[in-house]
């Protein structure tokens, strides 16, 4: 919709804007002022140092349903703490964010600021945005989203982007594959369904630098999620050990051979210094067993589609659930 | 499916598929009942819109000093009172500025202040959720109620069914002293289990004091807006009799429309109007399920449950209705549990030998036990919309609140009623 509005106001066109932000490196980081949420963010801030990285704060806010509240609409009681200055619920959360990633002083003399306001759901108080950009091109934006759901608006809102990584706070919960249909917490729903990557922070994971642990199992796409990973982690400067599981003894020597082929592909795009291990077993017990003791866990996803995907999770869907440390399932 | 196609369906059913006339279905959805729906969602907004929050909040704080504890009864006591009166979804919009602004004056940092939060805005909630029993204008599921007593029991002919007329006055003597003495059990229950962080709110108090300092003193539509409601109040407590509560509500709306006190615009944006479609098919269906006998039947195979259990009369069957109230409303609006089981419940009393008007008002003052969840009650909805509040914290709490109404009112139904010839 505000691609919409902004075609007939005759600024930036739809696609043009798409294909710019497809050329940046852009994050999606979701607050709810959770210190989890917090963690996730302080990653971003991490990884996304770079010029050529965009990171967005998403709140989520549900609807207003005035069919839950007996008739008189939410919005007279939300105008109502407008008119005595009191802020929407979230700004407070992104202004904290914002104020990790960037301290006013440094706003006030190198960022351009830029607000917008979209309705949505019919809530007039709708959707906002605040973008701050930089000289160097570098953008920060505050986004403050109206959704029936918190995951949804969450996927929705990738529907606006393009992203290339969203960052999710550690989930209060994380059920199993049939139980997720009934009770799916936010970040797993988001895992579930979201069609780039997605990064579940923990605690442990961001606060303690302890490099990346990168899981292939020899497949293409294995090793090809390696790879950008592997230049992410780069990118940060942290260390890489790339991880390969057998499920017998008698594997260890393809998991080795696979190893080897991963080292010198980094090698090929000036990635070395890279570490390796062959662990013996079950892929899920192993890698958050090897895992806990790295920042990150990075497990390519299973690249099985939508459907196949929610009735069967795996590997990748349940080291997310398991670990103790941050994991990035990569898309 | 929207929610207001449900209304839709219902009308559409009741004429295809159970062959009644199309105008009496009409006739059927537009009772005093729906009236008083539709002009009290006006007047909540009209009353919203006047700002006379900042004064009331003034007024709480410089009764009830500084102490924490003392500033959650105040505000209980402010907003069960206003609540009993003008229902509670417009009260909690009022108050809710007045509960973040004491927090938010108290400390910027939500963490530091957080059960201090679910102290100050569960007093509000939960004042307006017991105080919604109090008058009949107090809530839709109250003049829901009144509506089907005299649907269901009273005969012009015969002078002793006139005791289902329920007046203002009446429904006063029998459900306000239920809400008054709940009101300091509110505070107790909220302090005893979210223990807040501040004792005193000194600082947030002195600014508050500044900023109404600023606002000046009253204004001529100020005083003309509370002499509007004052009229309201007497038209229900003295006209609702002859006139109906809807009556007096559309012409409180009315008032407030053509002094330019509010703008229909703003009235317009801010009712939804699906909830009163919503509120009309129910009631439409619950008449229906009288004349099909369907509520009949209903009713004799909830008793049948309730037998082995020894509940089929009595406290027991009271206990009974009431939880099984109290599990509806957990769920959906208190008005629409009202309206959905009303005519279950009183056709039970029938059957069951007991007093339609005991088990009415239970029915009506059992639907104000929705404090587990976020969407039980409307004032629980709105100051969820703060941001402060988990919906764990409902539960946490609600239980507490549960247990503490359902003693009280089953006391009251035991002890007092009968005193009023109930």
């Amino acid at each position: 919709m505000a691609f919409n509005l902004n075609r007939a106001r005759g600024e930036v066109d739809a696609d043009t804007l798409y294909e710019r932000r497809r050329r940046r490196f852009r994050i999606l980081v979701c607050i709810d002022g959770s210190d989890a949420s917090y963690d996730g963010l302080r990653f971003a801030s991490r990884i996304g140092e770079s010029d050529e990285c965009d990171i967005i704060l998403l709140y989520v806010r549900p609807i207003d349903q005035g069919m839950r509240t007996g008739g008189l609409q939410v919005r007279v009681a939300r105008e109502n703490m407008l008119d005595w200055g009191l802020e929407l619920p979230g700004i407070r959360h992104l202004k904290k964010g914002l104020s990790m990633l960037a301290g006013d002083e440094s706003l006030s003399a190198h960022w351009t600021t830029k607000t917008s306001h979209t309705d949505s759901w019919g809530d007039p108080l709708g959707d906002n945005k605040v973008e701050y950009r930089h000289e160097n091109g570098k953008s920060i934006v505050l986004k403050l989203k109206a959704a029936p759901d918190v995951a949804s608006g969450v996927l929705d809102q990738y529907e606006l982007g393009p992203y290339n990584l969203i960052i999710m706070g550690e989930p209060s919960h994380w059920h199993s594959e049939a139980r997720s249909f009934f009770g799916a917490s936010v970040a797993q729903k988001v895992a579930m369904l979201s069609p780039c990557s997605v990064m579940v922070a923990r605690p442990k994971g961001v606060h303690q630098n302890r490099g990346h642990l990168i899981c292939v199992d020899g497949t293409r796409h294995s090793l090809d999620a390696m790879r950008r990973e592997a230049v992410l982690a780069h990118h940060s400067g942290d260390s890489i050990t790339v991880l390969c599981v057998a499920r017998h003894q008698s594997e260890a020597a393809t998991a080795e051979r696979v190893l080897e082929k991963s080292v010198e592909m980094l090698s090929r795009i000036d990635i070395h210094d890279v570490g390796t291990l062959v662990r013996v077993g079950d892929p899920v017990e192993e890698i958050v067993r090897a895992g806990n003791d790295h920042s990150v866990i990075a497990v390519a996803d299973s690249g099985k589609k939508l459907i196949r995907r929610l009735f069967t999770g795996g590997i990748a869907f349940r080291v997310m659930g398991a670990a103790e440390t941050s994991v990035l399932n990569v898309r | 499916m929207p929610l207001p196609t449900v209304a839709l369906l219902i009308i559409v059913g009741q004429i295809l598929l159970l062959g009644v006339d199309s105008n009496t279905v009409a006739k059927s959805l537009m009772t005093d009942s729906v009236l008083f729906i539709m002009g009290s969602l006006m007047l909540a907004v009209a009353v919203v819109k006047q700002k006379l929050d900042i004064r009331i909040a003034w007024l709480i704080v410089r009764v009830t000093g500084t102490k924490t504890t003392r500033i959650c009864f105040g505000i209980s006591v402010v907003s069960g009172v206003l609540a009993s009166f003008v229902g509670e979804h417009t009260v909690a919009a009022m108050m809710l500025p007045v509960g973040i602004t004491l927090i938010s004056l108290t400390s910027d940092d939500p963490k530091e202040v957080r059960r201090l939060a679910a102290v100050l805005l569960f007093s509000i909630s939960y004042g307006c959720s017991i105080a919604g029993i109090g008058t009949p204008s107090g809530g839709a599921r109250n003049a829901i109620m009144i509506g089907y007593w005299k649907e269901f029991f009273f005969d012009p002919t015969n002078p002793e069914t006139r005791k289902f007329l329920i007046d203002y006055i009446t429904w006063i003597a029998y459900a306000y002293p239920v809400f008054l003495i709940q009101l300091p059990f509110v505070t107790l229950i909220l302090n005893w289990t979210f223990k807040p962080e501040y004792q005193h709110l000194s600082r947030s108090v002195a600014r508050l004091r500044q900023q109404i300092v600023n606002q000046g003193p009253m204004k001529p539509s100020d005083w003309l807006a509370i002499a509007i409601f004052a009229l309201i109040l007497v038209g229900w407590i003295f006209l609702s009799g002859e006139i109906g509560l809807g009556t007096v509500a559309i012409m409180g709306a009315a008032i407030f429309l053509i002094v330019g006190l509010v703008r229909w615009e703003e009235i317009n944006s801010g009712v939804n109007w699906g909830v009163v479609l919503l509120y009309a098919a129910a009631i439409s269906l619950g008449l229906q399920m009288k004349d099909t006998g369907a509520a009949q039947w209903v009713a004799e195979s909830f008793l049948h449950l309730l037998k082995p259990l020894g509940a089929e009369e009595g406290i027991g069957l009271w206990a009974a209705v009431s939880a099984l109230t109290t599990l509806v409303t957990n769920t959906m609006s208190n008005g629409a549990a009202v309206a959905v089981l009303g005519p279950i419940v009183l056709k039970m009393a029938i059957v069951a030998g007991e007093n339609p008007l005991i088990l009415g008002f239970i029915t009506a003052i059992s639907s104000a036990f929705a404090y587990l969840t976020v969407v039980g009650t409307p004032a629980c909805t709105i100051v969820y919309a703060s941001g402060y509040l988990k919906t764990t914290d409902f539960l946490v709490v609600g239980w507490r609140m549960v247990v503490m109404s359902t003693i009280i009112m089953i006391l009251a139904a035991t002890f007092y009623w009968p005193l009023l010839g109930g």
